[in-house]
């Protein structure tokens, strides 16, 4: 099987009270995605967009309003994580802190054995440790003992977020949710751990879902990439595609406004005003109409379909034909 | 003369029982109009920099340095009543956290009215109103925000309060600290647009602290690479970033994922920063450097000067 996640229509509303009436923030809206064996999804978005709430629902570390999440074939809407116990050990996630990951009093042996042993890995502690270690040396964390007796805050937040990775990968998951896991790290040490998750995805033959958003990182790691705003779906392409074929305003705009280390400065900018929305009881239309420099009476009338433009490139705008 | 000219800046943090050198030995020369880009990765002493140029360290730092002049004068000989004069009217700072430099409790009418008042007392409400309006217009802020209260605003519109306040009194220099961090791309395009705009309009001369190269290229003619509280590179942007000579900035600009570029392998810098409160004797960088010489452990590389760019290296002086 190639499909490992396939994601239809969900729907993630979080409730807010206001005096009369009930009103919603619409953070995941009808999404549909999905990600074959070995390959790694970027999610694109700017802070608010729901990206991180995807990554959530997806997880079950939050339950959904609606539509269905396929996970190896099974559907798993509706279930909590706690009541699968397998399902922890082949879906996994890496957060955006370590430190707020490892349990700071625990050393890092600790925090990495147990759960290799909850969920069965090697046969006694010895065994478990040997694993441990040659999977440290492997990540070029050596000497591998040197890191084993340390905590968490005698560590740096590179080492700490690649030791997170590691504590995933060693539980061979089949699916793995990396959410804006090197936003907080500097970029010389940013590098070593892309390039890790890059070598895991290889190795284990893992699919990843990416969350970040940052397009340049998004186009270094990702296969493909799917941009969202205010909870809606703006366009999905292969990463190349994206980066060098853009057909949503959104997209432009965002790959315009991305600081680039090159000699030839864009001398025309793909201007937007405005700020990001919350989708708080959206109307109908276009989430984006009301930046988009290109918006039409129907952007503000009739939300746009996903349409493809050409193969495995999909945008949802009026303005393409 | 240079507008700014800063030779052998040291800062450095008194802890209980040892002290932090966060600085060491800073020198360069800024010119009038010059837009600065300070880059360097976190504990690079960037900031510590920014504040020590602003004399707004904290009680347990402590600042020497051979020369700090700005605009002809020696601004590290003031006393406080002096930094005060030129605090606001002659050079401003916009740091990070615009949250935490506004007041929660105030409309941001009354917090710039007192920026205002503090060096020209007699301005009338009515006229700082109309004069704060004027102002919020070339920042793209509608005049409404002035009845507003910091919560109510996002991170951009506070960040874009900050820079109209660092503009009242038509400063002579800007100091940006951070001030895109925290703020989603297009936001940050956006206020880079601004900034680059103001600098222009305003003739102002600015200093841009940042992490990201991105964003030196894309606002600064010349740029400073810090590393471990040293300056290891300074020269005009597309000298030191598109044809870099010391070898940590070669490793910064090649761990940096670009867009425009094709797929090419990124590459970390592997190892972590020395230890400040023991700087090792030798290059800074040594540990961490994969072209080091012998030499580089024991004998501190000189600063070399290579028409207006400075690179501190061995490699470079032979």
């Amino acid at each position: 099987m190639t499909q490992i996640l396939e994601v239809k229509k969900l729907k993630k509303y979080y409730p807010i009270k206001k005096i009369g009436r009930r009103s919603y923030v619409k953070a995941v809206d009808n999404i549909s995605f999905s990600v074959r064996r070995g390959k790694i999804l970027g999610i694109l978005g700017e802070s608010g967009c729901g990206k991180s709430t995807l990554g959530r629902v997806i997880t079950r570390l939050e339950m959904e309003n609606g539509g269905d999440i396929f996970f190896l074939g099974n559907n798993i809407s509706g279930i909590n994580y706690r009541k699968i116990k397998d399902f922890r050990q082949k879906m996994q996630v890496i957060f955006q802190n370590p430190y707020d990951s490892f349990d700071p009093r625990r050393a890092i042996i600790k925090s990495l054995e147990i759960p290799m042993k909850l969920l069965n890995i090697g046969q006694n502690r010895r065994n478990r440790i040997e694993i441990i270690m040659d999977a440290m040396e492997r990540a070029k964390l050596t000497p591998a003992y040197d890191y084993l007796e340390r905590y968490p805050h005698e560590l740096s937040g590179g080492q700490l977020q690649r030791i997170s990775m590691l504590r995933s990968m060693l539980l061979k998951p089949n699916f793995l949710v990396a959410d804006e896991c090197v936003s907080m790290l500097d970029v010389s040490v940013r590098a070593e751990v892309l390039n890790m998750l890059l070598q895991f995805r290889s190795e284990l033959e893992t699919s990843i879902l990416f969350i970040t958003h940052d397009i340049s990182v998004a186009k270094y790691m990702c296969d493909r990439i799917m941009v969202i705003y205010a909870g809606k779906v703006m366009e999905i392409a292969d990463a190349k595609e994206l980066i060098s074929n853009p057909m949503h305003p959104y997209t432009k705009a965002l790959i315009s406004y991305s600081p680039i280390i090159s000699p030839q400065r864009e001398k025309d900018r793909f201007t937007i005003t405005g700020e990001v929305v919350t989708p708080i009881d959206p109307p109908a239309g276009c989430r984006f109409a009301s930046r988009c420099p290109f918006a039409k009476e129907i952007c503000y009338t009739e939300d746009p379909e996903m349409t493809e433009i050409s193969p495995g490139h999909f945008a949802a705008c009026h303005l393409i034909d | 003369m240079s507008f700014m000219r800063l030779k052998n800046v040291d800062i450095s943090y008194k802890l209980e029982n040892t002290s932090v050198r966060a600085v060491r030995s800073f020198s360069c020369d800024i010119e009038r109009g010059d837009i600065v880009g300070i880059v360097g990765e976190s504990g690079s002493g960037k900031s510590t920099l920014a504040l020590g140029i602003m004399r707004l360290l904290p009680p347990n730092a402590s600042l020497s340095a051979e020369t700090m002049l700005f605009d002809g004068r020696n601004i590290l000989s003031f006393n406080q009543d002096e930094l005060r004069k030129i605090r606001w009217k002659e050079i401003s700072v916009v740091f990070q956290k615009a949250m935490n430099a506004l007041s929660p409790v105030h409309k941001i009418f009354t917090q710039m009215y007192d920026v205002i008042i503090a060096h020209s007392p007699d301005t009338s409400k009515g006229k700082a109103y109309k004069m704060l309006t004027e102002l919020f217009s070339k920042v793209n802020l509608p005049s409404k925000v002035l009845n507003m209260y910091p919560h109510e605003l996002s991170g951009g519109m506070m960040q874009r309060v900050m820079i109209t306040m660092s503009l009242i009194h038509n400063p002579k220099m800007i100091i940006f600290d951070e001030v895109t961090t925290a703020l989603d791309v297009i936001t940050q395009g956006q206020l880079l647009d601004e900034i680059n705009r103001l600098v222009r309009e305003f003739g102002l001369t600015a200093i841009i602290i940042t992490h990201d190269i991105g964003v030196v290229n894309e606002v600064c003619n010349k740029v400073a690479v810090m590393y471990a509280g040293e300056l290891l590179e300074f020269g005009k942007v597309k000298d030191v970033i598109f044809s870099p000579m010391h070898p940590y900035t070669k490793a910064l600009v090649k761990s940096h994922p670009d867009l425009r570029i094709g797929n090419e392998l990124i590459k970390g810098i592997p190892g972590s920063l020395p230890d400040l409160t023991d700087p090792p004797g030798g290059c800074i960088f040594y540990p961490r450097c994969d072209v080091r010489l012998d030499l580089c452990k024991s004998v501190k590389p000189e600063v070399s000067v290579l028409g207006d760019r400075i690179v501190k290296c061995h490699r470079i002086q032979r």
